[in-house]
C-alpha cells in the first residue's frame, strides 16, 4: 500500500500541475500571463503523453498544441492590445449555476470513467490492432492506425486543415511589417532551419516504425518557415501563387487518387495492395508533411498573401467588385 | 459496385481540389462538382431502394478497427435532399456569384461543404462522425464569412466558438462509449449498448453537443444571425441542410444506436424545447422586420416541430407505428429543407434587385418579379403545413400519432404554430403582392429564379404526392434496433 | 491501473473547467483559450484509455485519434483567430 502510493506521487504531482495550470490559464485577467501559462499547460501535457507510452503525442503536442498553437495565440495577443474590451460581467446567479452544471457534469463522467476502467473494463481494439499490424505496411502501430485502418479520417482531417486555411486566406490580408532581425538571430537562423528541415525529413521517414509521421514532420517543416518569418522573410519559405496552391493540394489529392487508384484492380476504397502498402503510405505522407507545412505556415501568416490572386485578378486585373 | 459508396464524397472532394487549382474555371467545376455527386446519389438511392442498405468497409478492414460507410433509407433521403438542394443552389449562385472576386474560393468552399455533408450521412463511425462534423461546421463557417460584413463576421465566430464546443462535447461522449463498449463501428454499437450510466451519461453528451448545433431552443441564439447575415445561397444550404445534419445524428443516436436506452423523461424535456422553439421562433418571425431574418426565425420554429416528434417516437414501441411516425418527421425535414432554400434563394434574388430586404417596403414585388413571388408562395404553402405539401401529411401524420400515443398536451402547441406561420407568411405575401413601385426592372426569368421555383415546388408538390416513398424508404435500417 | 484512472480523472475534470469558462467568458481569446483545455481534457481521456499497464502494447487507435483531434483543434483556432482579428481591425478602421 504505502509503496503503491510512492509510485504514484510523481502521477499525482503531475495531474495536480496540470489542473493548477489549467486553472490559472483560464482565470487569469491578463491575457498575456493566460497565453504563456496555456503554453507552459501544453508541454506538461506532453510529458504526460510520454508518461503514458503515447511518445508519438508527446511530439505532436510540443509541435501542435503548444508550439504552434502558442505562436498563434501569440501573434494575436498584439491584435487584443488595439482592441475594445467588452468584458460583460456575469451575474453571481449564473456564475453559481454554471458551476454547479460543470460539477455535476464532471461528477457524472468521473463515475462513467470509473465504471469502465476500474469496476469493469472492456476489452477494446488494442488487440486487434496490433496483431493486423503485420499486414499494414508499416511497424508503428499509430501511423498504421492514420495512414492505413482508418485513413479515411485522416484524408478528411486533412480537408478540415485545407478549409481552415482558406477560411484564413479569405478573411483578410496578411499583415506584414517584420523587422529585420538582428544579426545574432540571423545567423541563428542560417543554422536552425537547415536543421529544422532536416528534423522534418528524419520524422517522415522514421514514422514508420518509431515515433514521428506526416503530421509531426509537417509541424517541425511549419517551424521552420515561422523561424524565417521572424527573421525578416516576410513569405516564409513559402511558394507564390499557382506553386503555393498546389502545395496545398498535394496531400489530399494524392490520398484520394491512391485511395481511387486500388480500386482499379477490384480492391475497396484505400485498400492497398499489402506488398504496397509500406511505399504507398510514405508517397501519401511526404505529400501530406508538404502541404501541411504550408497550411500551417499559411495560418501563421494570418492571411492571404499578395501572391494568392483572386478570379478577378486572373482576369487581367480587371476592375470587379461585389 | 460496394465503392459506389465512396463517390458522393470522393466526387466533390476531387473537383474541389481541381477548382482550387483552377481559379479561373471555378463556375463550371463548381457547378459540375455539384452535379457529378447528385449522379452517385442517385445510384445509390436506386440500389438501397432495390436491395436494401449498402455497406462499404474502406482499406478492406473489418468495420471496428476500420471505417465503414453506410447507406440505409434515413441517408439515402438527406442524401437526395442535400443533393438536390445544392444542386438548385449551385446553378443559382453560378449567377450570384458571376463577378465576386472572391468567387474561387467560394466555389472550392461549396464543394468541400458537400463533401462534409455526404460524409457525415454515409458514416458509420463515431469518431469518423465527429471529423465530419467538425469539417462541416468550418466549412459553414467560412462560407457565412464571404459576405464580408461586420455583423457576418461576428455571427461567423460566434457560430464558430459554439460550435467547437458542441463537437467538443460530442466528442467527449465517444470517448466515454469507447471506455464503455471498445468500439466505434455504430453498428456493433447499436447490439452492444444497453442502458446504464455509461450509455446514460455518453448519450446526454453527445445530445447536448448536438442540440447547440441544430439550435434546439434555449441553444438558438447563434443561428439568426448567422443565417440572416450570410450571402443568399449560403444561408440556403445553411438552414436547409446544415443544421439537419446535427438533427440527422440526434436521430440515429436516439432511435438506433441508444434504442431503449433513452427513457421517456428526456424525451419529453426535448419535446418540451421544441415546443417553446416553436412558439418563440414563430413569433419572433412575425415580428422580424427583415425577410432573411424572417426566414432564419421561422428555421428555428420548423425545428422545433421536428424535436416534438421525441416524446411521440419514445413512447411508442418499435414497429408500423413508430415507423409511421419517424417517416413524418423526414417527411417534415424534407420538405422544410427544400421550402427554406426556395425561401433564400427569392429573398437573395429581392435584395440583390431592391437593395434591401425589408418586409414593409416590398410592394410591388408581385409585378416585378412574378416568378419569384409565386416561390415565395409556394415555399409558403409548405412552411405552414397546407395541402398539398409534404408538410401537410407530415402534421397530419403526427397528430394522428398524438391520439394514439395519447399525449394531447402538444396539440394546442402545433395549432399555434401553425396559426403563427400561417400568419407571417400570409403578412410577407401581403406587402409583396401590394401596389408598389416594385423592387427594380423585371428581368426575363433564368438562372436565378428557375432553381428557387423548382424547390418550392417539391416541397409543396412531389413531396405531397410522392410521400409514399418516404414512408417505404425510412424502414430501410442499416443499424440493430431500428427497422424491420 | 490506478494511476490510469487518476489521468482520466483529470481529463475529465479539464474539460469542465474549459467548459465552464467557455460558458463564463465573454471575449473571444479567453473563449479559445478555454475550449483548448477543454479539448486537453478530451484526449487526456482517449489516452488513458490507451494506456494497459508498463508491460502490454498500448493501443494505438486512441492515440490516432487524439493526433486527428489535435490537428482539428489547431485548424479551428486558427479559423477563429483569423476572424477575431478582422473584426479588430474592423474596429479600429
Amino acid at each position: 500500500m504505502m509503496s503503491q502510493s510512492l509510485t504514484m506521487l510523481p502521477d499525482l504531482v503531475l495531474a495536480a500541475m496540470l489542473i493548477g495550470l489549467a486553472w490559472a490559464a483560464l482565470s487569469s485577467d491578463d491575457l498575456r500571463r493566460g497565453v504563456v501559462l496555456f503554453i507552459a499547460f501544453g508541454l506538461l501535457l506532453a510529458i504526460v503523453w510520454a508518461r503514458l507510452h503515447a511518445p508519438d503525442l508527446a511530439l505532436a503536442e510540443a509541435a501542435i498544441g503548444a508550439g504552434l498553437s502558442g505562436a498563434l495565440l501569440l501573434v494575436a495577443l498584439r491584435d487584443e492590445a488595439g482592441g475594445k474590451e467588452t468584458a460583460g460581467r456575469v451575474s453571481q446567479v449564473s456564475r453559481w449555476m454554471v458551476d454547479l452544471f460543470a460539477l455535476i457534469m464532471a461528477c457524472l463522467i468521473g463515475w462513467v470513467l470509473w465504471l469502465t476502467m476500474y469496476a469493469e473494463p472492456a476489452e477494446r481494439l488494442a488487440q486487434l490492432a496490433n496483431s493486423m499490424l503485420e499486414h499494414s505496411g508499416v511497424s508503428n502501430p499509430v501511423t498504421a492506425v492514420l495512414l492505413n485502418y482508418r485513413a479515411y479520417d485522416t484524408l478528411l482531417e486533412l480537408v478540415v486543415v485545407l478549409t481552415a486555411v482558406l477560411g484564413v486566406l479569405v478573411v483578410g490580408r496578411e499583415r506584414r511589417g517584420y523587422r529585420q532581425a538582428g544579426p545574432v538571430f540571423c545567423g541563428l537562423v542560417h543554422w536552425l532551419v537547415p536543421l529544422l528541415i532536416v528534423t522534418a525529413g528524419y520524422l517522415l521517414w522514421v514514422g514508420a516504425h518509431a515515433p514521428g509521421g506526416a503530421f509531426q514532420a509537417g509541424a517541425t517543416l511549419a517551424a521552420a518557415g515561422i523561424v524565417l518569418r521572424l527573421a525578416g522573410n516576410d513569405a516564409a519559405g513559402l511558394l507564390d501563387g499557382m506553386l503555393l496552391r498546389w502545395s496545398l493540394v498535394a496531400g489530399i489529392g494524392l490520398f484520394l487518387l491512391v485511395g481511387l487508384g486500388v480500386t482499379i484492380n477490384g480492391g475497396l476504397f484505400l485498400q492497398y495492395p499489402e506488398a504496397w502498402s509500406g511505399s504507398l503510405i510514405l508517397v501519401i505522407e511526404s505529400a501530406a508533411t508538404a502541404s501541411i507545412a504550408a497550411a500551417l505556415v499559411l495560418a501563421y501568416r494570418g492571411g492571404r498573401p499578395d501572391g494568392w490572386l483572386s478570379v478577378a485578378d486572373y482576369d487581367n486585373n480587371r476592375e470587379v467588385s461585389r | 459496385m460496394n465503392n459506389l459508396l465512396i463517390w458522393p464524397v470522393a466526387l466533390p472532394l476531387l473537383t474541389a481540389l481541381l477548382a482550387l487549382l483552377w481559379p479561373r474555371r471555378s463556375n463550371w467545376i463548381g457547378v459540375a462538382g455539384t452535379g457529378l455527386p447528385l449522379l452517385a446519389v442517385l445510384l445509390v438511392s436506386w440500389q438501397v431502394a432495390a436491395s436494401g442498405p449498402l455497406e462499404l468497409a474502406l482499406g478492406g478492414w473489418a468495420p471496428g478497427l476500420g471505417i465503414a460507410l453506410r447507406a440505409d433509407g434515413l441517408s439515402v433521403l438527406m442524401l437526395l435532399m442535400s443533393a438536390l438542394v445544392t444542386m438548385a443552389v449551385a446553378v443559382y449562385a453560378s449567377v450570384y456569384f458571376a463577378h465576386a472576386e472572391r468567387r474561387g474560393e467560394f466555389w472550392v468552399l461549396w464543394l468541400l461543404l458537400i463533401t462534409a455533408l455526404h460524409a457525415l450521412f454515409l458514416s458509420g463511425d463515431l469518431f469518423n462522425l465527429y471529423v465530419t462534423l467538425e469539417l462541416l461546421g468550418l466549412t459553414a463557417v467560412v462560407l457565412a464569412c464571404l459576405g464580408g460584413s461586420r455583423e457576418s463576421l461576428q455571427a461567423a465566430l460566434r457560430y464558430l466558438v459554439l460550435g467547437l464546443l458542441g463537437s467538443l462535447t460530442f466528442l467527449i461522449g465517444v470517448a466515454l462509449i469507447y471506455a464503455g463498449y471498445g468500439t466505434l463501428d455504430m453498428a456493433a454499437l447499436g447490439d452492444a449498448i444497453v442502458a446504464g450510466p455509461t450509455a446514460w451519461v455518453a448519450l446526454s453528451l453527445m445530445t447536448g453537443g448536438l442540440l447547440i448545433k441544430s439550435a434546439l431552443f434555449p441553444l438558438h441564439f447563434w443561428l439568426p444571425p448567422a443565417h440572416a447575415n450570410a450571402p443568399a445561397p449560403v444561408s440556403a444550404v445553411l438552414s436547409a441542410l446544415v443544421v439537419k445534419a446535427a438533427l440527422y445524428l440526434i436521430l440515429r443516436l436516439w432511435l438506433e444506436l441508444f434504442d431503449g436506452v433513452v427513457t421517456q423523461a428526456a424525451a419529453v424535456i426535448v419535446g418540451v424545447l421544441g415546443a417553446i422553439a416553436v412558439v418563440w421562433g414563430s413569433w419572433a418571425a412575425l415580428q422580424a422586420e427583415r425577410l432573411k431574418l424572417m426566414a432564419a426565425y421561422s428555421t428555428v420554429a420548423q425545428l422545433g416541430y421536428l424535436f416534438m416528434f421525441m416524446p411521440l417516437l419514445a413512447a411508442l414501441p418499435e414497429g408500423a407505428g413508430r415507423e409511421l411516425a419517424l417517416g413524418a418527421l423526414v417527411l417534415l425535414a424534407l420538405t422544410h429543407g427544400f421550402a427554406k432554400s426556395a425561401f433564400f434563394l427569392a429573398a437573395g434574388i429581392i435584395m440583390q434587385r431592391a437593395g434591401h430586404d425589408r418586409i414593409a417596403e416590398l410592394g410591388g414585388t408581385a409585378r416585378s418579379l412574378p416568378v419569384t413571388a409565386f416561390t415565395i408562395a409556394l415555399a409558403g404553402v409548405a412552411l405552414i403545413g397546407l395541402p398539398p405539401s409534404g408538410s401537410f401529411l407530415a402534421k397530419w401524420q403526427m397528430l394522428s400519432t398524438l391520439f394514439v400515443t395519447g399525449q394531447w398536451v402538444w396539440l394546442p402547441v402545433i395549432a399555434v404554430g401553425t396559426l403563427l406561420a400561417g400568419a407571417y407568411i400570409f403578412r410577407l405575401l401581403g406587402h409583396a403582392f401590394a401596389p408598389g413601385e416594385g423592387v427594380g426592372p423585371s428581368l426575363s426569368v433564368g438562372r436565378e429564379e428557375i432553381p428557387a421555383v423548382l424547390l418550392a415546388l417539391i416541397a409543396t408538390l412531389l413531396l405531397g404526392f410522392w410521400a409514399s416513398a418516404v414512408w417505404e424508404l425510412v424502414p430501410i435500417s442499416a443499424y440493430a434496433g431500428g427497422g424491420a | 491501473m490506478t494511476q490510469v484512472l487518476l489521468y482520466a480523472l483529470t481529463g475529465a475534470v479539464l474539460f469542465m473547467l474549459g467548459v465552464r469558462a467557455a460558458l463564463l467568458r465573454d471575449t473571444v481569446l479567453p473563449r479559445l483559450l478555454a475550449l483548448n483545455v477543454s479539448g486537453a481534457g478530451v484526449f487526456l481521456i482517449f489516452v488513458s484509455l490507451a494506456y494497459r499497464g508498463d508491460s502490454l502494447p498500448t493501443d494505438p487507435v486512441p492515440h490516432a485519434l487524439v493526433l486527428t483531434g489535435l490537428v482539428v483543434a489547431v485548424s479551428a483556432t486558427a479559423l477563429a483567430l483569423a476572424l477575431n482579428r478582422r473584426l479588430r481591425e474592423m474596429d479600429n478602421e
